[in-house]
């Protein structure tokens, strides 16, 4: 063994003594779950244990054989379709209207960001109380001026827009702090220059504003789907994870697994799931990609 | 220094042997509710008796199931006993959750004293087969509860045999419940006929639907082949969800979708005349309300009357150790006992299954609605308790609520359950 080797050998050695108790966590909490829940979604696993036998594809043809499947994801579609839209919006005309300096903005600021910050399942509980068709206070002042009084949470038209108009009120904050972000990295120069040309507010918007601050408003998007395609706690608080009116995706594997024991069945729904997930995601991250490099692009 | 060291281990040996023994204690598993407060009570007397003590632990009624079958996924349970649904008894019995209590229970609980409703349905698997998995604990059936001071009216006694040329009473078949209901239904002065249940968060619509479903001659299926189609989807099965959605129309606003809670509320705020719900929710009703109020049995459609079974029996954990199931059978026989029966029912909410106490003027006197409640459990019957009945409960509430939204007429509604539940029927190796 020659001296100049040892070091290296040493060096080597104390790389992988500070990957490997990482590499063996991530293999041991992710790695061998996702391809232990490869397998379970080809057998009959149930929640409580006992026998399971290998079931073959039975799992994934029950998923496209059920309607209530396709359905819970049509209406996981609408709802992340309808409050990733409505937030960002609202986010974003907040964000212009917070963006110039005035007195009280910070508290304005504070007071905004106060539903996004609060857990989701205490606001679905909150909620919940807050929109009671009986004894609930929005339906208490509806009374009070005369106006109808809607059952928010059992009218199936309005279930699901409960739902959404809570998401709403939590997370347009989130997307208004990323809109203020973005404006504010956008250089000052750019606004002066368009005055000098005497472009109109619009023309300033549709050119300046607006592309520039694409970028990190496609990313508060992509984060925003990524969650609101998650959503379950303000269903699970509000109408309970069985109401086909409000049932998203993961109300449904809840269902499934938890109360329907059966895990083998709601593996092999994830994994479909999962594949869509993926799919969209990696359609939109291309787009952003494409977008960036026209914007870079002289 | 070893000096020291010698002093400190014979105080920590000291210590140790001064400690009292473990203390032999079995924990009971229950919905947070009057009668699991009064659980806790009786097991505290079972304590000061055997030296054994006992634990209930309660959990909020929304998350109860989820939770027990969440830890019988455990290699052990944190229960020895669970108080479960009459419905997960057979998931219980086929997926070795539960012990089975076949040769005991005849020996430990004369059996002669339970009512043969709740020996079938709260204790054998498959029912009528003899085989026992669980113990009588909470012996329950949905019943009315009414504004009798509305009924003694003498202005409303007088509109009603004016309008209906009869006189105003408690309703003992389905029509005659009908045209009450219609008669109190006056939402202008926020005052309303009836509140049923149809609430889709666990099994309210269902239990709200079945007394209808059999009265009119339908059923879930044939409880020997499982055959769903032609038995849920028949015609008196139509038209008994299309008379249970007719009298929705008399309901308080929100009344398509009203669970046990919601039909507490209506009655409480002192709205509609007259309200479904499972008796032991009751007792606040009458402590709040008194004399005001009064209790009928479900109704009849021709001579057919049917009431949802509801309650709760004792089963013994499979995943506990064996000295705690032995713990555990030893309350269960103390429990079951005749003159612990009688002290049962003396707290709030508390039913039992024991014939003797059940036909005795003790129990008649013991609370305005006791009556009721004993008239009640002959035409007692259960939906499934079959491994699967979550799911066939699932769709259940799902379809069914379906149907009372509009979205689809009662007839489809029925044909498509009777479609998924014979799927779901064929995927649990139930129906060929």
């Amino acid at each position: 063994m020659t001296p100049d080797r040892k070091p290296g050998r040493r060096r080597d050695y104390m790389k992988y003594g500070f990957v490997g108790p990482a590499l063996l966590l991530l293999i041991a909490m992710n790695i061998f779950p996702l391809l232990y829940s490869i397998v379970l979604s080809f057998t009959n696993a149930d929640l409580v244990g006992g026998d399971s036998r290998w079931v073959g594809g039975l799992n994934y043809k029950f998923v496209f054989r059920f309607s209530q499947y396709a359905q819970a994801l049509r209406t996981t579609a609408l709802f992340v379709g309808l409050a990733v839209a409505i937030e960002l919006v609202l986010g974003f005309a907040l964000a212009l209207a917070l963006k110039p300096r005035f007195v009280g903005k910070t508290w304005i600021l504070t007071l905004l960001l106060i539903p996004m910050m609060l857990p989701q399942a205490v606001m679905g509980l909150y909620w919940k109380l807050v929109l009671n068709g009986h004894y609930g206070i929005v339906n208490q002042v509806l009374a009070a001026i005369g106006v109808g009084q809607p059952q928010w949470l059992t009218d199936p038209d309005l279930k699901l827009l409960s739902i959404l108009a809570v998401d709403v009120w939590m997370w347009t904050p989130f997307m208004m702090l990323i809109g203020l972000a973005a404006l504010n990295a956008i250089p000052g120069h750019l606004y002066e220059a368009a005055a000098i040309d005497r472009a109109r507010p619009w023309a300033v918007f549709r050119r300046i504003t607006l592309p520039l601050c694409a970028p990190l408003l496609g990313l508060a998007v992509l984060l925003r789907a990524t969650d609101a395609l998650k959503q379950f706690d303000l269903v699970m608080a509000i109408t309970g994870p069985n109401d086909p009116a409000t049932q998203t995706l993961s109300a449904l594997l809840y269902q499934v697994v938890f109360r329907d024991g059966k895990v083998g069945l709601g593996t092999a729904y994830s994994y479909i799931i999962l594949v869509l997930v993926i799919a969209l995601a990696s359609a939109f991250l291309r787009y952003m990609d494409r977008l960036q490099r026209r914007e870079a692009s002289p | 220094m070893l000096k020291h060291l010698l002093s400190i281990a014979a105080v920590v040996v000291l210590m140790v042997e001064a400690a009292p023994a473990q203390e032999k204690k079995i924990t009971i598993w229950w919905a947070q509710w009057d009668p699991a407060a009064a659980l806790q009570e009786l097991g505290n007397e079972f304590a000061a008796e055997t030296g054994i003590g006992v634990e209930v632990h309660q959990i909020p009624w929304p998350s109860y199931q989820d939770q027990v079958f969440l830890n019988f996924g455990n290699k052990q349970t944190d229960f020895d006993i669970v108080i479960g649904d009459s419905q997960w008894i057979g998931r219980g019995a086929t997926k070795g959750l539960y012990v089975e209590l076949t040769d005991w229970l005849p020996g430990a609980v004369d059996m002669t004293t339970i009512h043969p409703k709740a020996a079938r349905y709260l204790c054998e698997y498959p029912p009528g087969s003899g085989s026992f998995y669980a113990a009588p604990c909470e012996t329950d059936a949905i019943g009315f509860v009414y504004r009798r001071d509305w009924f003694e009216d003498e202005a409303e006694q007088a509109a009603f045999q004016a309008k209906y040329g009869r006189p105003l009473a408690v309703p003992d078949t389905w029509e005659e419940f009908r045209d009450i209901a219609e008669f109190f239904q006056r939402p202008e002065h926020k005052r309303y006929g009836c509140s049923l249940l149809t609430g889709r968060g666990y099994d309210s619509i269902v239990m709200g639907f079945q007394p209808f479903l059999w009265a009119w001659g339908g059923s879930w299926g044939d409880p020997e082949t499982f055959q769903v189609q032609g038995n849920l989807n028949n015609e008196g099965a139509v038209a008994g969800l299309t008379f249970y959605k007719e009298l929705l129309a008399f309901t308080p606003e929100g009344g398509t979708n009203a669970d046990y809670f919601f039909n507490l509320e209506a009655f409480s705020n002192g709205s509609t005349a007259m309200v479904l719900d499972y008796f032991p929710f009751y007792p606040g009703i009458v402590a709040n309300m008194g004399d005001q109020v009064g209790f009928f049995k479900v109704p009849r459609h021709g001579d057919k009357r049917f009431i949802s079974l509801g309650g709760q029996g004792f089963s013994i954990s499979a995943k506990t150790p064996k000295a705690q199931q032995e713990l555990a059978k030893q309350f269960i026989a103390w429990f079951s006992q005749t003159k612990i029966q009688q002290k049962w029912i003396t707290y709030p909410g508390c039913f039992t299954a024991n014939t003797d106490l059940l036909g005795s003027e003790a129990f008649a006197q013991a609370s305005p609605y006791n009556p009721t409640f004993a008239a009640s459990l002959d035409h007692l019957q259960d939906f499934w308790n079959v491994p699967v009945y979550n799911e066939l409960l699932s769709a259940a509430v799902r379809y069914l609520g379906q149907a009372l939204d509009d979205e689809l007429t009662p007839k489809e509604a029925l044909d498509q359950l009777a479609e998924a539940h014979e799927m779901v029927l064929m995927q649990g190796g139930l129906l060929e």
